[in-house]
């Protein structure tokens, strides 16, 4: 892998990100709003019932979405990337440069991590400002969180982008439906003990359970099992791979047909 | 010297075994270093799906391509350096500037800013779009954008540059200017140029040999004048002044296709039954003001084989 290469993608999307408000509506409107709406409902709720039972919930509902957050914007960040390429007629520009598909999947990661850090600092500041909770009470633990969900958002990522770069635009919506397809599975707002039992081993199968279920733990009881953060480390590693390996093939598979077609 | 581009036996195949698509037909050429090649055919010969394979956007049933004698697929990345493509029917990313989009090209090819800056600014400004540099691309128009995918074809300074139909949509003195940068670039630094067109004026100028397409197959590889030769004749006109008769009488005499205009007859014939005609004429006392002899033209020869086709 050469760095030049990886920074000619960077810079192609940092600067279509500069350039688009759709963009930097993802990156600061969307954010925003949830945070808002969330958080008063879950106020709401509390003020309704004032017990210790509901004591935490505004800071639970606002850490899962912000920890939510991270999981989509890694996702969507990689299909969007693949997707930009589609609507500028790029496709065959890009890929036949001596850029390698490895080189533009780290392009794309490193604008995504750069990305995240903005959206993840303005949503921490946003929830301190408007409801005085500190996401950060959960201390040293909030990285390995972060960086699990958001290995787990890249390998949503790559999923879908495998069926865009084989299918092309008829598809172009799965990039914005694949990651809401895991939500309800990773027990973002809610412990995995309130699903079915047969969803329930769907949940573990999932890295993020374990991020969000270890997040309520410690907000509750002040402790994290650490076995479930290895769990996920674990899990996302496979899958990444998994994924990765996929979009690689199905990447060689869409040649067979020609990248001309998808443009 | 390993020819710069090497294809042999070069076949794709769509669709499934029980119902192929054969789009390019083992095919085997080769391009020199230093040599414009054109690639000619009617639509749907296979020119662009060609391309792409060379490209490596498409990837071949069976067959080999080598760059300067490495095997394509295997150095892919190392051979991509140094081959480069523009077309019209390809865009860059439009919400970006033309400045923008020259720097994070670059950077795929190894260039630093600094860098792409230094070599880009002299093509925009020969293609006359340097003051079009902090724009859009969304800004400019088609045949600015195609300019502009020649600059960032050129300005990696390639040894080979495969372009599908660079001059489609360029006004006259515009494509007739990219033809001249060319021949330039070519005599200047060497480089080999695969080149399709429809253009057929253009590649008999600029092509030092050519290829014709046909349903995925090559069926001609000549010079553009032998290729047209093969299949017409020259075309002579006269404009008669007294023998109007005794002109047609000889034409008839020597089963020579003739048309005639008013005062004006079009005669069809081969270059070595020229100068006898016209003997004949000067003998049979045929007294003409005006004689115009046009060569066959690559367009003829084109115009023979998509006639075949359809």
């Amino acid at each position: 892998m050469k760095l030049r290469r990886i920074l000619g993608v960077f810079y192609r999307y940092y600067y279509i990100l500069l350039k688009g408000p759709q963009q930097l509506s993802d990156l600061f409107y969307w954010p925003f709003i949830d945070i808002l709406l969330w958080g008063l409902t879950s106020v709401w709720i509390q003020s309704q019932n004032p017990g210790d039972a509901q004591k935490d919930l505004p800071l639970m509902l606002l850490t899962g979405l912000i920890f939510w957050q991270i999981t989509w914007r890694g996702s969507i960040d990689v299909s969007l990337s693949l997707l930009q390429e589609f609507w500028h007629r790029n496709l065959v520009n890009l890929f036949s440069t001596p850029l390698k598909i490895t080189e533009w999947a780290a392009g794309v990661i490193l604008l995504c991590l750069c990305k995240l850090c903005i959206t993840v600092c303005f949503g921490i500041a946003v929830v301190y400002f408007l409801y005085s909770l500190n996401i950060l009470t959960i201390g040293w633990m909030f990285f390995p969180f972060a960086v699990s969900l958001l290995i787990f958002g890249w390998t949503i990522g790559f999923l879908a982008a495998s069926a865009i770069i084989y299918w092309g635009h008829q598809v172009e919506t799965i990039a914005f439906m694949v990651g809401f397809v895991f939500a309800p599975f990773s027990a973002v707002f809610y412990p995995v003990s309130v699903l079915p039992m047969w969803t329930q081993i769907i949940s573990w199968c999932l890295p993020t359970t374990y991020v969000f279920e270890g997040m309520r733990s410690l907000l509750t009881s002040g402790t994290f099992p650490l076995t479930h953060l290895w769990i996920s480390l674990g899990l996302n590693i496979v899958y990444l791979f998994l994924s990765f390996s996929l979009f690689q093939r199905t990447y060689q598979k869409s040649l067979t047909k020609g990248l001309a077609r998808l443009e | 010297m390993d020819p710069a581009l090497a294809v042999h036996q070069l076949k794709k195949v769509y669709g499934s075994s029980a119902k192929p698509f054969v789009a390019v037909d083992a095919i085997s050429f080769s391009l020199k270093p230093g040599e414009i090649l054109g690639l000619l055919g009617p639509n749907g010969c296979g020119k662009t799906t060609t391309i792409q394979m060379l490209l490596g956007t498409l990837s071949y049933t069976s067959g080999s391509i080598h760059y300067f004698g490495r095997e394509f697929p295997l150095h892919r990345a190392d051979i991509l350096q140094s081959v480069s493509f523009a077309s019209t029917y390809t865009s860059l990313p439009y919400s970006l500037t033309v400045e923008e989009n020259l720097h994070s090209f670059g950077l795929l090819y190894g260039l630093s800013k600094k860098e792409s800056t230094k070599r880009s600014d002299p093509l925009l400004e020969r293609f006359g779009i340097l003051s079009k540099k902090k724009q859009k691309v969304s800004a400019l128009s088609a045949g600015q954008v195609t300019r502009l995918m020649l600059v960032k074809a050129f300005y990696i300074e390639p040894k080979v540059v495969l372009l599908d139909e660079p001059t489609a949509s360029l006004d006259p003195d515009i494509a007739s200017e990219v033809c001249a940068f060319l021949q330039e670039q070519r005599n200047k630094t060497g480089l080999s140029i695969l080149f399709t067109s429809h253009k057929m004026n253009e590649v008999t100028a600029l092509c030092d040999r050519t290829i014709f397409l046909k349903r995925g197959k090559i069926i001609a590889d000549d010079l553009p004048l032998n290729l047209a030769k093969s299949v017409a004749n020259f075309r002579i006109r006269l404009t008669i002044s007294d023998g109007m008769k005794r002109t047609i009488a000889l034409a008839e005499k020597q089963n020579i296709l003739y048309r005639i205009e008013q005062r004006m007859i079009q005669l069809s014939l081969e270059e070595k039954a020229i100068p006898p005609f016209l003997n004949a004429l000067i003998l049979s006392q045929v007294a003409y003001t005006n004689i115009q002899i046009e060569e066959p033209s690559l367009e003829d020869y084109f115009l023979h084989i998509a006639e075949k086709t359809l």
